[in-house]
């Protein structure tokens, strides 16, 4: 049943990559990353609610929402000063 | 309640994929933002709450509560941080009408 959601989390993983990548300005490029992080962040709990050390690996989660959320804030106020 | 988890964490799996198709499908920014910022939050929510019945840890548990709180209070201010950052820099009109420069304009 893991195979399932990691297929799922590959598909939604794939199209914020994809708008990483194509997004025409660099808002939609922010968003791609951000969502991407959030995907991700979601694929360690998933993988970890299955290994053996589960509450070990938890705590790498809340590193990457913190880094994620501090990237965005960050690149927002770039765009804010600098523009597109 | 094994089987409860395991359709948690599949259907906030789920919720992730449908934030990724509205992120490439969805045909401006403040759009995408709406699948990008909300989608994955419920997801996160939906999958801790699956991982930590699965793991079934105090430790776990309480981790799992701070990742939830901390992406609760951080995914909005990092959108509305990244609206008003990109709203000052390009006009979108939103159903052909761009509503706020309109009110802007007016003086209201």
């Amino acid at each position: 049943m893991n195979v399932v959601a990691m297929i799922m989390l590959s598909i939604g993983a794939a199209g914020f990559v994809y708008r990483l990548v194509r997004g025409p300005d660099l808002p939609d490029r922010v968003v791609g990353l951000d969502g991407l992080l959030s995907v991700i962040v979601i694929g360690i709990i998933v993988a970890a609610a299955r290994s053996d050390n589960g509450s070990i690996t938890i705590e790498t989660v809340l590193v990457a929402v913190f880094v994620g959320f501090v990237g965005t804030a960050a690149l927002a106020r770039f765009i804010e000063r600098r523009g597109n | 309640m094994d089987t409860f988890a395991e359709v948690l964490l599949i259907l906030g799996s789920a919720l992730a994929m449908i934030g990724g198709i509205g992120v490439v499908r969805f045909g401006d920014l403040f759009s995408r933002m709406h699948a990008a910022a909300k989608a994955p939050t419920l997801a996160l929510i939906l999958v801790a709450i699956g991982a930590a019945i699965e793991i079934g840890t105090l430790l776990a548990a309480t981790t799992l509560a701070l990742v939830v709180m901390l992406q609760l209070l951080s995914s909005p201010v990092g959108a509305h941080a990244l609206s008003r950052a990109s709203r000052r820099q390009l006009t979108i009109p939103v159903d052909d009408v761009d509503e706020l420069t309109r009110d802007e304009r007016s003086g209201a």
